[in-house]
C-alpha cells in the first residue's frame, strides 16, 4: 500500500460521472411512458422532469402545455387566496385573480423573446417546445407556491405588517422560481443551442417582468379602493416607499 | 438538401442558421436573404418604433414606427460602399454585395430581437407615468424610460453583431479578422447611425412642439449628448 | 441483499436512536403505518414531558399545558411543512415519495423527543431545586441558568436527530451531496415555520405577573422574526 512506485497492473479508470441530464431525451424506457394526464404531468415535472422535457418535443404536446397550464394557474389562484387572507374581504378573490392574470400576462410579454432569444442560441425547439418549457417552469413555480402556502397563511395571520407580508411572499416566489428557472435550463440544454447567454438574458427579462407586475397590479397583499392602481410607478420605487411607511 | 430548407423564408431560419447555411444564403440566395432581411426590419424594427411612439400618441407611434426601420436601412445603404471597401482591407475578401448583405443581416437580426422585445417596453411603456403638464425632459420617470429603450436598442445591436461574428470567422477563418471587421462595421454604423437618429428625432416626445415627423432642431446637438445627459439626470442629479 | 424486500422488524425506540440506516429506510416504505403511530406517540411522550418541566416551575398547569404544546409544535412543523418538503426533496435530487419524506422528519422529531423525554427527569430536577419564581425572576441567576438548561438540552436533542435524518437521508438517495442538500432545505424550512410556531405558542416558562394561560390574548399579534428585527434595531439605537 505504502509502495510508492507500483509496478502492477494500473487500476481500470472509473468512469467520468456524467450528470444524466445530459443524457439524450428518451433514452431510458420511463422517459418515454405516457403523461396521461393531469396528475401524471404534475407528478412528472416534480419527479421526472426529463419525461415532460421529452413529451414536450413529440407530436401533439399542446394536450400537456395545456394540463400543465391549467394545474400552474389552479395552484396560482390557490396561493393566491393564501396571500388574500391577509386582509381578507374583497382580496380573497382579487389577489387569486391578479396573481393568476400578473403570471399569465407576463408570461405572454416574455415568450416572444424567448423563442427569438433560443433560435439565435441555434435552438431546434418548435414554439410549442419553447411554450411547453415555460409552462412547467410556471407549473413547478406555482407548486412549491403551494407548498409555501401553510407557512405563508401562518404568518399572515399573525403579522399586520404589509411590508414584512410583502416581503415573505417574495422570497418565496424567487425560491419557487428558482427551481422553475432550473427546470425551464434543463429542458434548454436539450434543444442543440450553442449556448445559454440568450437565456440568461431573457431570465433577467422575465424576472424583472413580474416583478414589475406586482406594482403594476397593486395591490395584491394589501387593499385599495381601487382594483387598479391609479398612479404608476416602477417597483423598486414602490417597494421603498412601502418600507418606508411600515417603519415610520 | 431540400430547395425549402436551403431558402431563408422565415424570420427565424437564419436567427438557427449554422455559419455554413449563411455564407450559403449569402453567396447563392443573396436576393432571397436580402427580401427576408428587409421584412423583418420592416417588421422588427417598425414594431419596436411603434410602442416607443405610443406613450406619447398614436401620431408618435406611427412616425417612430416608421423612422426606426428607416434609420437602420438608411445606416446599411450609407455605409454601404465604407463597409465593402473596409472588409478587403481587414482581410476578409468578400465583394460589395456580399458585404451590405452580411451587414443587413446584422440589422436584421436586431430588428426581430427588437420585435420580440416589443411587448416587454410596452410593458415598460404602460408602467412610466403618462405623459401630463408636468412631465419635463429631467423627470426621473422618463429619464428611466428612455435609458430602458436605448438599451434595449443597444443589446439587440449587439446580439446581432455577436450573431454573424461565426460566419464572418468561418468565412476568413481567423477569428482575429473577423473582429477587426465587424468592429469596424459597428464602428461606422454606430457613427452614422447615431446621427440619422439624431436628425430623425424625436422617437419618444419632444415638449417643444407638436407631434411631427421631424423635429424642428434637427442637425444640432448628437444623439450621445442626450443619452449622457440622462444617465447624468438619473444616477447624479437626483432629486 | 434486496433490503427492500427484507422484513423490517417492529419499529423501536432503540434502532431510532442507534440510527441504523438501513433498517429506518426500510420503515419508510409503504405498508407500515403503524410507524407513523409510533413516532407520534414518542413525539407526545418525549416532547411532553420535557415541556412539563419546563412549565412546571411556574405552576402545575402550566407544566401541563407546555406539555401539549411542546409536542404540537413539533407535529405542526412536520405537517405544515409536509408539501414544501416532499417537493424539494425530489427537485434536490432525492426522489423520495410524500410519505417517504414526513416519516423521515417525523423519524428524527421522534428522536429529538425521546432526547428530550431523557432529559425531562433532569431538568424536572433541576426546577425542584430552583427557587419559586419571584416577581423579579427575569434578573436572577436562576433564571439565566435554567434558560440555558433548556437552550443547550434542546439544541443537543435537535443536532442528534438532525445528524440521524442526514444518514437517513444519505441512505435513501445513496449520496451524501444529495443528502446534505436535502437536509440543508428542510432544516431552513422547518426552522422558519418552527420558530413562528413557537412565537405563537408562547409562554413556556411562564412569568410570576402573568397570568398562566395556554395561548396568550397576543399569540396572533406580531411575528417572531419582526420581534427579533425590532430587538436588533433597539440594540443598534436605530430608530
Amino acid at each position: 500500500m505504502n509502495d510508492l512506485n507500483p509496478t502492477g497492473p494500473i487500476p481500470p479508470q472509473l468512469p467520468t460521472p456524467t450528470y444524466p441530464i445530459r443524457a439524450p431525451l428518451g433514452e431510458s424506457p420511463e422517459e418515454r411512458e405516457p403523461i396521461p394526464n393531469l396528475f401524471a404531468a404534475t407528478e412528472a415535472v416534480l419527479r421526472q422532469p426529463r419525461r415532460v422535457m421529452y413529451h414536450l418535443r413529440q407530436p401533439g404536446s399542446g394536450r400537456i402545455v395545456i394540463a400543465m397550464l391549467f394545474v400552474a394557474m389552479l395552484c396560482a389562484a390557490g396561493y393566491g387566496v393564501v396571500v388574500g387572507t391577509f386582509s381578507s374581504g374583497a382580496q380573497l378573490w382579487i389577489a387569486p385573480v391578479k396573481i393568476v392574470g400578473g403570471l399569465l400576462l407576463a408570461t405572454l410579454i416574455c415568450l416572444p423573446s424567448l423563442y427569438i432569444f433560443a433560435c439565435l442560441s441555434g435552438s431546434q425547439a418548435r414554439l410549442m417546445e419553447i411554450v411547453g418549457l415555460v409552462t412547467g417552469l410556471l407549473l413547478l413555480t406555482t407548486l412549491l407556491l403551494i407548498g409555501f402556502a401553510p407557512v405563508a397563511w401562518l404568518f399572515s395571520q399573525s403579522t399586520d405588517s404589509l411590508a414584512w407580508m410583502g416581503t415573505l411572499h417574495l422570497v418565496f416566489w424567487g425560491i419557487a422560481t428558482v427551481f422553475g428557472l432550473r427546470f425551464l435550463e434543463n429542458g434548454f440544454a436539450h434543444t442543440k443551442a450553442r449556448s445559454n447567454a440568450g437565456l440568461m438574458t431573457w431570465v433577467v427579462i422575465f424576472v424583472l417582468v413580474v416583478l414589475q407586475m406586482t406594482t403594476a397590479l397593486r395591490p395584491i397583499v394589501g387593499t385599495a379602493e381601487t382594483f387598479l392602481p391609479q398612479e404608476k410607478k416602477f417597483f423598486l420605487s414602490h417597494w421603498g416607499d412601502s418600507l418606508k411607511s411600515s417603519l415610520d | 438538401m431540400s430547395a425549402s430548407a436551403f431558402n431563408p423564408n422565415t424570420p427565424t431560419a437564419f436567427l438557427r442558421a449554422e455559419p455554413t447555411r449563411l455564407r450559403q444564403w449569402v453567396t447563392q440566395r443573396p436576393a432571397n436573404l436580402v427580401g427576408c432581411c428587409l421584412a423583418a426590419v420592416v417588421l422588427g424594427a417598425g414594431t419596436y418604433g411603434a410602442v416607443m411612439g405610443c406613450w406619447r400618441d398614436p401620431w408618435q407611434a406611427l412616425y417612430t414606427g416608421i423612422k426606426l426601420p428607416l434609420v437602420i436601412l438608411l445606416t446599411t445603404l450609407g455605409n454601404g460602399l465604407l463597409n465593402g471597401m473596409l472588409a478587403p482591407l481587414l482581410g476578409f475578401n468578400a465583394t460589395f454585395r456580399q458585404s451590405l448583405t452580411i451587414v443587413l443581416l446584422t440589422f436584421a437580426t436586431a430588428s426581430i430581437i427588437l420585435g420580440a422585445l416589443s411587448p416587454v417596453a410596452l410593458f415598460v411603456v404602460w408602467n412610466t407615468p403618462s405623459l401630463s403638464g408636468a412631465t419635463q425632459l429631467s423627470s426621473p420617470e422618463y429619464g428611466f424610460m428612455q435609458l430602458t429603450l436605448a438599451g434595449l436598442i443597444a443589446s439587440a445591436g449587439v446580439a446581432g453583431n455577436v450573431h454573424v461574428l461565426p460566419l464572418l470567422t468561418q468565412w476568413t477563418r481567423s477569428v482575429g479578422v473577423a473582429r477587426k471587421v465587424l468592429l469596424a462595421w459597428l464602428a461606422g454604423n454606430l457613427f452614422l447611425g447615431s446621427q440619422i437618429c439624431w436628425i430623425l428625432r424625436p422617437f419618444i416626445w419632444d415638449p417643444a412642439g407638436p407631434t411631427r415627423f421631424i423635429g424642428r432642431e434637427y442637425f444640432r446637438g448628437s444623439f450621445y449628448e442626450t443619452v449622457f445627459e440622462a444617465v447624468r439626470r438619473l444616477f447624479f442629479a437626483w432629486g | 441483499m434486496n433490503s427492500s424486500s427484507a422484513t423490517p422488524g417492529r419499529l423501536d425506540l432503540r434502532t431510532l436512536l442507534q440510527g441504523q440506516a438501513d433498517k429506518l429506510r426500510l420503515w419508510t416504505q409503504p405498508g407500515h403505518s403503524r410507524s407513523i403511530v409510533f413516532n407520534v406517540a414518542v413525539i407526545f411522550l418525549g416532547a411532553g414531558l420535557y415541556g412539563a418541566a419546563m412549565g412546571w416551575w411556574r405552576e402545575p398547569l402550566q407544566g401541563f399545558y407546555v406539555a401539549l404544546k411542546f409536542p404540537l409544535i413539533i407535529l405542526l412543523t412536520a405537517l405544515g411543512n409536509a408539501l414544501l418538503n416532499a417537493m424539494l426533496a425530489p427537485l434536490l435530487g432525492l426522489n423520495l415519495s410524500f410519505r417517504q419524506s414526513l416519516l423521515a422528519i417525523l423519524m428524527s422529531f421522534t428522536i429529538t423527543a425521546a432526547i428530550l423525554g431523557a432529559f425531562s427527569p433532569l431538568a424536572a430536577f433541576v426546577i425542584w431545586n430552583a427557587p419559586a419564581m419571584t416577581p423579579d425572576v427575569k434578573s436572577t441567576l436562576t433564571y439565566g441558568f435554567i434558560k440555558l438548561l433548556h437552550v443547550a438540552v434542546i439544541a443537543f436533542a435537535g443536532i442528534a436527530g438532525t445528524v440521524r435524518l442526514y444518514q437517513l437521508l444519505a441512505e435513501l438517495g445513496g449520496s451524501k451531496a444529495v443528502a446534505r442538500r436535502v437536509l440543508l432545505a428542510w432544516l431552513a424550512g422547518n426552522l422558519f415555520l418552527g420558530s413562528q410556531l413557537t412565537w405563537i405558542a408562547r409562554p413556556f416558562i411562564g412569568a410570576p405577573h402573568l397570568p398562566v394561560v395556554f395561548l396568550r390574548d397576543t399569540a396572533l399579534q406580531g411575528n417572531f422574526y419582526e420581534n427579533v428585527f425590532a430587538t436588533l434595531k433597539q440594540l443598534l439605537g436605530v430608530n
